[in-house]
């Protein structure tokens, strides 16, 4: 088990944000970091995946391990991620189902884009398999297994020269841009709302950008002394976010997709902000925890278990709608759903530590 | 051009036959809708017989007839109007609204059938799109980007389920919506709203009947046409009392209902505003159409 560290904290809090800002209208939601800027948990959430990318396929000197142990381990990896999107999905088409039963209530099987999937069965459940068929709020999942699946022509390619490999990603990103490249959602028309084309630079950008700590200085020195433009940008985020201000997609030129703030293509705005986030907030974490040692032990056990976490939250994010729904929410509910569901992801994450200390200390029957 | 003046008389008649017979009241009422199926059929038997009443049954199919009155209200339609004018296929967006039960699939194919049914001379291309969350919170961004990516004339758009489903408020909701729409107009493309569906376990809840209210409210302030789907589906729930079963009760027949016949009712209201849409300045009408239902005025 690792110790507690800035990369498992900050994967931490973008999930507890992303598990809040999966219950639209709860009370809470407006005090989440994502209402005040561009960018939001989501890139968070990427991004420090492709760091971890980077950790995983190191030895602990920091020296890469051999290429085809890499490329097993993000095979493996994406296999499991993959098994967790599907067991989500059928869970949460299920809670829909059994809800739209129980109170008899035929409103309920729109939830989410779930009634496609009970008209057209015979073609969703294809769908789900191909993760094209995905249900709103469940789309990060169908992304991350993509994006770890293609992680290893990035890793391979980052062997030979980490600026190669944030290159060749930085020109897919902007093909998709000015092409508008996306994959295509089936059944039912449409694209992926994670443009996967476009979201893996995040990932790169993670993996490349680990690389690169780990060998200079240079990184740590430029992050210090660009700092104050990290804090302009934030606070140039709040003021657009609060004052609704963004850019017309019927004005902009062409091609579009370079100036809107659009979250599915993870436009350049969206980017620049996040990594304007990145560099105010990132000398946060060495502040806080010596101040916060609980919250930071809550919140790197989630980081350490993400995979379960995120699963568990999507799945409880869904219950708390569905009691939001039925109570017709408030501030009391909101206060109850959000804090069972808190605890129910520390529970999450110290029950998938317990199982692992547990199996490996016995043998298993 | 007596014979469409005639029409157009005979559209905005009130019914003056005693109407005893409910089919019959429903037929006088529909006859707005038949003329202008009739005027946009531009055939000249259509306007020879400008309220057949075997052209009514046509409009709507027996299990989802609905009277107008509680069907639609009707507003300009500038955009299709200039659209049709300049004889170009009509693009329209329908956004929103998975579906549920055997009908998701066939809403815009049935929808295109309807339209270029009751717009016969016209080709319509459709593109249907879901519109995942909350208007309140980041779904009218993602219309935007999509209107700009489709450019439509007409953007039919289900809207307040999700909203009402999540419980967000009512203000910002009806504040958000009408920016998004003001949006759409100042582009200079129409908009066509479709409130939220009707089920019986929903009819008391005082949220949702306000996330209902708020659509109208919006539909009227902007100036654009409103199928009023709630409405239209309560009607039909009295009337299918003993409507066959579905094996998940009542309430899910009503559904899939309702959403078969949402395609005929956007169809019937699109066809009913636009005989109210004033003409475009200089119409480059084909012969075949028949001009104008009204005295030419520039589009206000």
């Amino acid at each position: 088990m690792r110790d507690p560290n800035a990369i498992d904290f900050w994967r931490g809090f973008a999930l507890i944000t992303i598990f809040i800002n999966h219950i639209p209208g709860n009370t809470f939601e407006r005090y989440t970091f994502s209402q005040y800027g561009i960018s939001d948990a989501a890139e968070l959430f990427v991004f420090l995946a492709g760091w971890s990318i980077g950790i995983a396929t190191r030895g602990r000197d920091g020296n890469p391990e051999p290429p085809g142990r890499s490329v097993v381990r993000l095979l493996a990896r994406t296999v499991e991620v993959y098994r967790a999107q599907l067991t989500v999905m059928l869970l949460a088409l299920a809670l829909i189902a059994g809800a739209a039963l129980l109170l008899d209530n035929p409103l309920i099987l729109e939830w989410h884009n779930a009634g496609g999937f009970f008209a057209d069965p015979i073609q969703s459940v294809c769908g789900m398999a191909l993760l094209t068929y995905q249900l709103g709020y469940f789309n990060i999942l169908p992304l991350y297994v993509l994006l770890i699946g293609i992680a290893p022509v990035f890793v391979l390619v980052g062997r030979v020269s980490l600026v190669a490999a944030l290159a060749l990603s930085v020109g897919v990103y902007l093909a998709s841009l000015v092409f508008g490249w996306n994959l295509p959602s089936w059944p039912g028309e449409g694209d992926w709302f994670f443009d996967p084309f476009c979201w893996q630079l995040l990932l790169v950008l993670g993996f490349v950008l680990q690389g690169w700590n780990l060998r200079t200085d240079l990184l740590r020195r430029w992050s210090r002394r660009l700092f104050p433009a990290g804090v302009a940008i934030v606070l140039l985020g709040i003021v657009l976010a609060v004052a609704e201000i963004r850019p017309d997609p019927m004005l902009v030129p062409e091609p579009r997709l370079l100036f809107t703030f659009e979250k599915t293509y993870l436009t350049p705005a969206r980017l620049v902000h996040f990594l304007g986030v990145l560099l105010a907030f990132a000398p946060l974490y060495a502040v806080l925890a010596p101040r916060i040692g609980r919250v930071v032990g809550y919140l790197t056990q989630m980081g350490r278990n993400s995979l379960a976490v995120f699963s568990m939250g999507s799945i409880l994010s869904l219950v708390g709608q569905l009691v939001r729904f039925q109570t017709g929410g408030g501030l009391l509910i909101d206060m109850l759903v959000a804090g069972s569901g808190l605890v129910g992801l520390g529970f999450t994450a110290w029950f998938v530590e317990w199982r692992s200390r547990s199996r490996s200390s016995r043998p298993r029957t | 051009m007596a014979q469409p003046q005639q029409i157009v008389t005979t559209a905005h008649m009130r019914p003056v036959q005693p109407s005893a017979c409910p089919t019959r009241a429903f037929l006088t009422r529909l006859a707005p809708a038949l003329a202008a199926l009739a005027i946009l059929a531009g055939g000249s038997a259509a306007a020879e017989q400008p309220a057949n009443p075997l052209a009514g049954e046509a409009a709507l199919s027996l299990e989802c007839r609905v009277p107008g009155a509680q069907l639609y209200t009707v507003a300009q339609l500038g955009a299709v109007k200039a659209a049709l004018a300049e004889n170009r296929p009509l693009k329209i967006l329908a956004i929103g609204g998975s579906a549920a039960p055997g009908a998701s699939a066939s809403y815009p194919a049935k929808l295109e059938a309807a339209l270029e049914h009751a717009l016969p001379k016209v080709d319509v291309t459709i593109d249907h799109r879901g519109l995942p969350g909350e208007i309140a919170s980041g779904a009218a961004e993602r219309l935007r980007t999509m209107v700009a990516e489709a450019e439509p004339d007409l953007v039919v758009w289900q809207v307040g389920t999700h909203d009402a489903i999540a419980r967000v408020d009512v203000d910002a909701f009806a504040s958000a919506l009408t920016e998004a729409v003001g949006w759409m107009r100042s582009h200079g493309i129409d908009v066509v709203l479709v409130d939220p569906i009707y089920t019986a376990s929903m009819a008391a809840d005082v949220d949702y009947n306000r996330i209902v209210e708020a659509v109208r409210t919006v539909a009227t302030q902007q100036g654009v046409p409103l199928v009023r789907r709630y409405e239209a589906l309560h009607y039909l729930s009295s009337r299918t009392d003993k409507g066959e079963g579905h094996m998940l009760g009542r309430q899910f027949r009503l559904n899939d209902l309702g959403l078969r016949c949402m395609a005929e009712h956007v169809a019937l209201t699109i066809a009913t505003s636009l005989m109210r849409t004033e003409a475009p300045q200089e119409p480059k009408a084909a012969p075949a159409q028949p001009p104008l239902t009204e005295p030419q005025r520039a589009p206000g």
